[in-house]
């Protein structure tokens, strides 16, 4: 057969359905001779050195090597064994603890990786079946919190002078029995919410001793105000898993929030889906929302809808619900401006499957809107199947409004940011101005922190807080089961425990393990379990104690639903929405470098926030984009979002609300309900550490920007997540805003694959036959090879057509003994499978990824230039779906996500153009990376068509972000901390080689070497399936991901890849990818307004399939 | 001085054929200085520029004069009553002080050679070893798949059980792991006679075939390509 060569899709005539940015969309030329160079302007270049300087620098450093050049050998290097071996510590291999990540709504269970008692990496904890082996984005960033070198290394007392925690404990102790003398008259504490029943049991017991003083909690971001309003001690547990049908009413469940875990991978069991039977029984999501978010993105069908509207929303579904059930009307309902076809065809889904379906409501809506869900619920059936409430242990506390009124002399902080994040009108400012003794706990002191600076600046004492990894302590998961949190290694600094602080008060004895081990055999007790020490150990080894869940609990009926009828939404009247950042949280994630730099999934900046903005409200602002040139196509192009030189400048907007004013750059992000601003949480403050300090940058004359700008102020004590009413300017600047959307673009080809749940039932193979791939001969030729079964393809010559030598892996290479013998062992062959109808984009691999494979943090000025590092890149595609011409921007596009690692392609580009051999394939089908051979010259990357290599450009290892330019004369090494971090496992790169995913090879290695050990005489040397998972599997929260050998017939990732959802990226270049995909199925109700039978996606790949007819008889000989 | 050669060149014997006599042989001479001063400089580079020169033998002193042959050659101390851990961990660890101490606090205890042992167990402060055996930070050498599939501590550590002070013997260069990882049937051997470093094969040939059934019914792969080490 005569050579074939492929064309890439030409761009067609009219707007393209698929599009990652909106200057992708709007095919800007500037867009296009980007996306077809590999790396970004600027990227290659050294700018704030020019060569000259360099070169005299160069010269300098050679003058110094000289002078210092003293021998050849290696500088002498030191082995420091334990004086005395601490019990079960073998140096190499890792203990792992069961802890859990403290979280104000639920605690989760964890496993923390620990090397010589030096915690590395967070694991989710599989004893407890409803999180599994997965771990939230934020759990696996915490690790980075215990090692922030801005950490408060000391207490400082009330004259400023550094305290010991000796010292502070007496003054704390001291204090507690003065206090006392008054039963705590004029004493107030003020904390975040937690799980912890030890702490409750301590509040009880301060509240014993000091009759007369106020508890109060405050969070920025209270998750528990949607239970409150069905009752007090109420929390809803909703049961993804059993439902298929669900609506979500301004519920991020899939993307934020403590129950994120759980509730992702209940949701992804319900929405998997290998065989056509499953298909049919898919969940079906229907979410209406105000800002696009992951649950959004998920959604079969989705409403944007300003939030103010949503309690209307619930009682007009109600009304559906009960009308159709065949009971009366609800009553008059409120205006609501939508298509009335959308609550009713809603509501009819939901009613046909009564008991099968779930409605679930952000916890920011009012109470009438939980009344209302509450009572469709019900109606519903859906108690006892898709929904169980539980009474919790939460005591009442006190809120901001109450230490308002009191003024308290004596004010104790405990953790928290609330001089940051408490709303200005709550007047904490005053509280803290009253109050004459001032005790703050934290773990950053007055220059990192806001509300250590306050406390601080009013003389009072601030107390050096632990880490909770390495602190006594527990708390409940989500479901009530009783977790414990374990110190996984010494205080690094000379702090004090939050535990031992109230103790202290309390009169109580400062020993954290003893206060854990007496709640530990109450708790036990009272659900008549063993309270033994022996019971404890257990309880810590296994890190849940089973049977200790809430008791189920009755919420009662909603005797009279109502909603307040939706403010009038205009362009002078907007709506704002207050969102904790992907980045920071609610700001307590503010100095975390690993969360900076990540991405929000669906904006796709990095390092600061931004203002949300739809594409209705930009035109009504007449951002009006500057004329660009004339396209390819002849059309005159507008630059929507300004991109320069690879950077987004954004208009910064001032957005002002109940006369408070805040500005930040505004992002016009598709999807958004019209009249809706987003405003990101967590930026903008004052004190922080390094990572989050608002370091201004200049980058040209005039772009100078900041990391972030801080929403709070828009915050009321009344509506402290934001409210209709707000006004937006612009005020004439822009900034250029940090993203990494349009890093290695790919330009939009069939990548991501879609069909709907009733296609796969009819016609499972569909994935396989869209795109250019339907149309092409199997790479691996059409000889017998092509219908050869994957665990053969993978293991054998000839690979189709190409002309790239392979190393034969069914034959071991250069064992003497092995050699020409039948019964050589086979290398396991390792691959990977994807499934994107359950990726949700959550980002959690993207985090297990960082942490697992020390994969440095590049700082903002980095990202700018594309020199992003991390290994997994999110893609974020927009399916438009409907032709429109000129500048419209759609108002509701689907999302889907691509999670896009080396693909550790059998035919690998990368392989064949790097001069030195660095990276080569091993026999057991891994692309491996050489570190210590690569010369750095790039060729891999530029030829790897996933464009997933990433370079080191610069020491990032070694330098400070920053500091990165300032040569031989700056200064080197990783602060002393974030060194411990660090995977033994894995080297640390330095300047000048390529990384890029290795498929967590040093996991691969190290359950070889266990295998291997363990197989002695018996020669039984495999990898069993199951026994070794990767960073990004283990982590993923939907399952999405399955790792193992393809060979083995039955294991998991074969079972997988033998789906006939299955299909591979770019498979038309015959590079074989290891890595496969399961396309999305989206599961439409076809009597819903705006449905579409086939998904946004495919409308292009028909028209495209049109512009490339199979071909008949091969393509033209070359 | 310009004239003078230009005089030289313009003598009527030299017109056509500028060059003297001796510049016939200048570019064989030349070519040969060249040849032999790069084979020179390759040797050189092979020689001096390698593991076998710079380590072997590198031999440091130590803070406690520990002798390993007296401890292990004459007192017959199997190697992992100190180095617990080789079996199960990538390392094989340097005994921590309460090893010395098990003995030590009853034999010798008073030895002023053993101060920093006592020192080290009044304080907990480590005693500071000086790190013999190394590679480079790239490469990741398990002792534990070695040592419990019949690699002798020997093949790189050399006869520790006659060495006063514990000197590198090996190159433990890439060349030196791969040449044992291509032909492992050379130096495998039985697994209770690992730690037994004055066993040998009673022949080459009995050696070659034991190894070569041990590599098969054990199902020995070697690996050898840059994954197995580094990572």
């Amino acid at each position: 057969m005569s050579k074939r060569v492929f064309v890439h899709p030409e761009p067609q005539e009219g707007e393209p359905a698929r599009w990652r940015s909106l200057e992708e969309r709007n095919k800007s030329p500037e867009f296009r001779s980007r996306a077809e160079r590999e790396f970004l302007d600027g990227a290659a270049s050294f700018d704030p050195v020019d060569r000259r300087a360099f070169l005299s620098l160069m010269g300098a450093s050679f003058a110094l090597a000289g002078l210092g050049l003293a021998g050849c050998r290696e500088p002498r290097q030191h082995t420091l064994p334990y004086a005395r071996t601490p019990e079960m510590t073998i140096p190499g291999v890792p203990t792992f603890f069961a802890t859990s990540f403290p979280g104000e709504l639920a605690n989760q269970p964890v496993l923390v990786e620990t090397h010589s008692r030096r915690p590395t990496k967070v694991e989710g904890n599989p004893s407890h079946p409803a999180s599994g082996t997965a771990s939230s984005k934020l759990a696996q960033a915490s690790i980075l919190d215990l090692y922030d070198p801005d950490r408060a290394t000391v207490s400082v007392g009330t004259d400023g002078a550094a305290l010991t925690a000796a010292q502070v404990r007496d003054r704390l102790a001291a204090l507690g029995k003065s206090l006392a003398a008054t039963g705590g008259a004029g004493l107030a504490f003020l904390a975040r919410p937690s799980t912890s029943p030890t702490r409750a049991r301590l509040v009880a017991a301060l509240r014993a001793r000091f009759p007369k003083a106020i508890w109060a909690e405050h969070t920025p971001v209270d998750q528990a105000s949607g239970d409150r309003a069905v009752g007090p001690g109420i929390r809803a547990l909703p049961n993804f898993a059993a439902a298929r049908r669900v609506v979500s009413l301004d519920a991020d469940f899939l993307g934020s929030g403590d129950a994120q875990v759980e509730a992702t991978r209940a949701y992804a069991s319900a929405r998997r889906a290998d065989t056509a039977e499953q298909a049919k029984g898919m969940v079906r999501l229907y979410v209406a929302e105000s800002l696009f978010t992951l649950t959004g993105a998920a959604a079969d069908h989705r409403l944007p809808l300003a939030t103010s509207a949503i309690p209307a929303l619930a009682l007009h579904l109600l009304d559906q619900v009960r009308r159709q059930l065949g009971q009366p009307s609800v009553g008059e309902l409120p205006a609501l401006d939508i298509d009335p076809a959308w609550v009713r065809e809603c509501a009819a889904d939901l009613v046909a499957n009564r008991g099968a379906s779930l409605v679930v409501a952000g916890a920011h809506l009012p109470a009438a809107a939980h009344g209302c869900v509450q009572a469709i619920n019900d109606l519903l059936e859906a108690v006892g199947r898709t929904l169980e409430y539980v009474r919790t242990d939460a005591a009442p506390a006190a809120g901001l409004r109450d230490l308002a009124l009191a003024r308290p002399s004596a004010l104790v902080i405990l953790g928290g940011n609330p001089a940051y994040d408490a709303p200005a009108d709550a007047g904490l400012a005053d509280v803290l101005g009253a109050a004459k003794t001032l005790v703050r706990v934290g773990l950053h002191g007055p220059e990192h922190d806001d509300t250590s600076a306050a406390v601080r600046a009013r003389g009072g004492l601030f107390v050096a807080s632990t880490h909770y990894l390495e602190s006594w302590s527990d708390g409940r998961a989500l479901d009530g089961t009783y977790l414990p949190v374990q110190p996984m290694i010494a205080p690094l600094y000379d702090g004090v425990a939050e535990l031992e602080v109230l103790a202290l008060l309390a009169g109580e004895s400062a020993d954290a393990l003893g206060l854990v081990r007496a709640t530990f055999e109450g708790i036990a007790r009272a659900v008549g379990r063993d309270a033994s020490a022996a019971a404890f150990d257990a309880w810590l080894a296994e890190g849940v104690l089973p049977g200790t869940a809430f008791p189920r609990a009755l919420a009662g009926t909603v005797s009279s639903p109502a909603a307040p009828a939706a403010p009038a939404l205009s362009r002078a009247s907007l709506e704002v929405r207050l969102v904790p950042s992907v980045h920071a949280g609610d700001g307590s994630f503010g100095n975390n470098a690993w969360l900076l730099e990540q991405p929000d999934p669906m904006s796709k900046t990095c390092w600061e926030n931004v203002v949300l903005v739809s594409p209705a409200l930009a035109k009504a602002l007449e951002i009006e984009p500057e004329p660009m040139l004339i396209n390819r196509l002849g059309q005159l192009n507008r630059n929507i979002n300004q991109v320069e030189a690879g950077k987004l400048t954004c208009r910064v907007v001032r957005v002002t609300l109940g006369g408070r004013t805040v500005e930040g750059p505004a992002l016009i992000l598709p999807g958004l309900a019209k009249w809706t601003l987003g405003l990101q949480l967590g930026f903008g403050r004052k004190a922080v550490g390094r990572s989050g300090a608002r370091v201004t940058e200049r980058l040209s004359e005039n772009r100078i920007v900041g990391v972030g700008f801080d929403a709070y102020p828009l915050a009321s004590a009344a509506a402290p997540l934001g409210a209709a009413g707000a006004a937006l300017e612009l005020t004439g600047e822009s900034v250029v805003v940090a993203n990494s959307q349009d890093h290695w673009s790919m330009e939009g080809r069939d990548l991501v694959r879609e069909g709907s749940a009733e296609e796969f039932a009819k016609n499972p193979a569909f994935a396989a036959r869209l795109g250019l791939d339907g149309h092409l001969p199997s790479p691996l030729g059409t000889g017998k090879d092509a219908a050869a079964p994957l665990a053969a393809a993978a293991v054998s010559t000839p690979r189709g057509n190409s002309a790239y030598e392979h190393p034969d892996h069914a034959v071991p290479p250069n064992v003497a003994v092995w050699q020409g013998r039948a019964d050589a062992p086979v290398p396991q062959q390792w691959g990977m499978s994807i499934d994107l109808n359950t990726c949700t984009g959550c980002n959690a691999c993207v985090t297990a990824c960082q942490a697992e494979n020390n994969i440095p943090v590049v700082g903002r000025s980095q990202i700018l230039k594309g020199r992003d590092m991390r290994w997994i890149r999110l893609d974020r595609y927009f399916f438009d779906g409907r032709e429109q011409a000129g500048m419209e921007i759609p108002e509701n596009p689907q999302v889907t996500f691509l999670g896009v690692a080396c693909q550790h392609c059998e035919n690998a580009p990368c392989e064949s153009v790097c001069p030195v051999n660095a990276t080569v394939h091993d026999e057991e089908g891994l692309n491996t990376m050489a570190y210590n051979r690569c010369v750095g010259t790039r060729y891999c990357a530029n030829n790897c068509p996933f464009k997933v290599r990433r370079f080191n450009y610069l020491d990032y290892n070694d330098r400070q972000i920053g500091r990165f330019y300032e040569g031989p004369l700056g200064p080197k090494g990783m602060a002393e901390t974030l060194k411990m971090q660090k995977n033994p496992d894995v080297t640390v790169r330095m300047r000048g080689v390529m990384e890029k995913c290795t498929y967590c090879v040093q996991r691969i290695q190290e359950a070889k070497i266990q295998a291997k050990v363990r197989a002695g005489a018996s020669g039984d040397t495999k990898i069993r399936d199951g026994a070794l998972q990767v960073a990004c599997q283990q982590a993923c929260p939907a399952g999405a991901i399955e790792f193992g050998d393809i060979t083995e017939a039955g294991s998991r990732v074969a079972k997988a890849k033998a789906s006939p959802r299955t299909y591979g990226l770019l498979t038309y270049l015959n590079v074989r990818p290891r890595t496969t995909y399961q396309a999305k199925l989206r599961n439409p109700n076809p009597r819903m307004p705006g449905a579409s039978a086939a998904p946004l996606s495919r409308l292009e790949l028909a028209g495209r399939e049109g512009v490339h007819p199979a071909p008949a008889h091969g393509g033209k000989g070359h | 001085m310009l004239r003078r050669l230009l005089d030289f060149l313009n003598q009527p014997a030299r017109r056509g054929n500028p060059f003297p006599r001796w510049s016939n042989a200048a570019p064989a001479k030349i070519l040969a200085f060249l040849a032999l001063t790069g084979a020179l400089l390759v040797a050189a580079i092979n020689h001096y520029a390698t593991n076998e020169y710079l380590n072997v033998g590198y031999t440091p002193d130590q803070p406690v004069a520990f002798d390993h042959g007296f401890h292990s050659g004459v007192l017959g101390l199997d190697c992992r009553y100190c180095h617990t851990h080789v079996e199960k961990s990538p390392h094989s660890n340097v005994p921590s002080t309460g090893t010395c101490w098990n003995c030590h606090s009853v034999v010798k205890k008073d030895s002023p050679a053993l101060q920093p042992v006592r020192d080290s167990i009044a304080t907990g402060e480590p005693i500071r070893w000086v790190k013999v055996h190394k590679v480079p930070d790239y490469v990741y050498f398990p002792h534990s798949v070695h040592v419990s599939r019949g690699i002798s501590c020997v093949e790189c550590h050399g006869r520790v059980d006659q060495m006063e002070v514990v000197g590198q013997q090996k190159s433990l260069s890439m060349s030196f792991c791969l040449d044992c990882h291509r032909n492992p049937e050379k130096a495998i051997r039985p697994l209770d006679k690992v730690t037994d470093l004055a066993w040998k094969a009673p022949s080459p040939e009995a050696q070659r075939e034991m190894g070569a059934k041990f590599v098969h019914d054990w199902k020995v792969l070697p690996p050898q390509s840059c994954s197995g080490c580094h990572r």
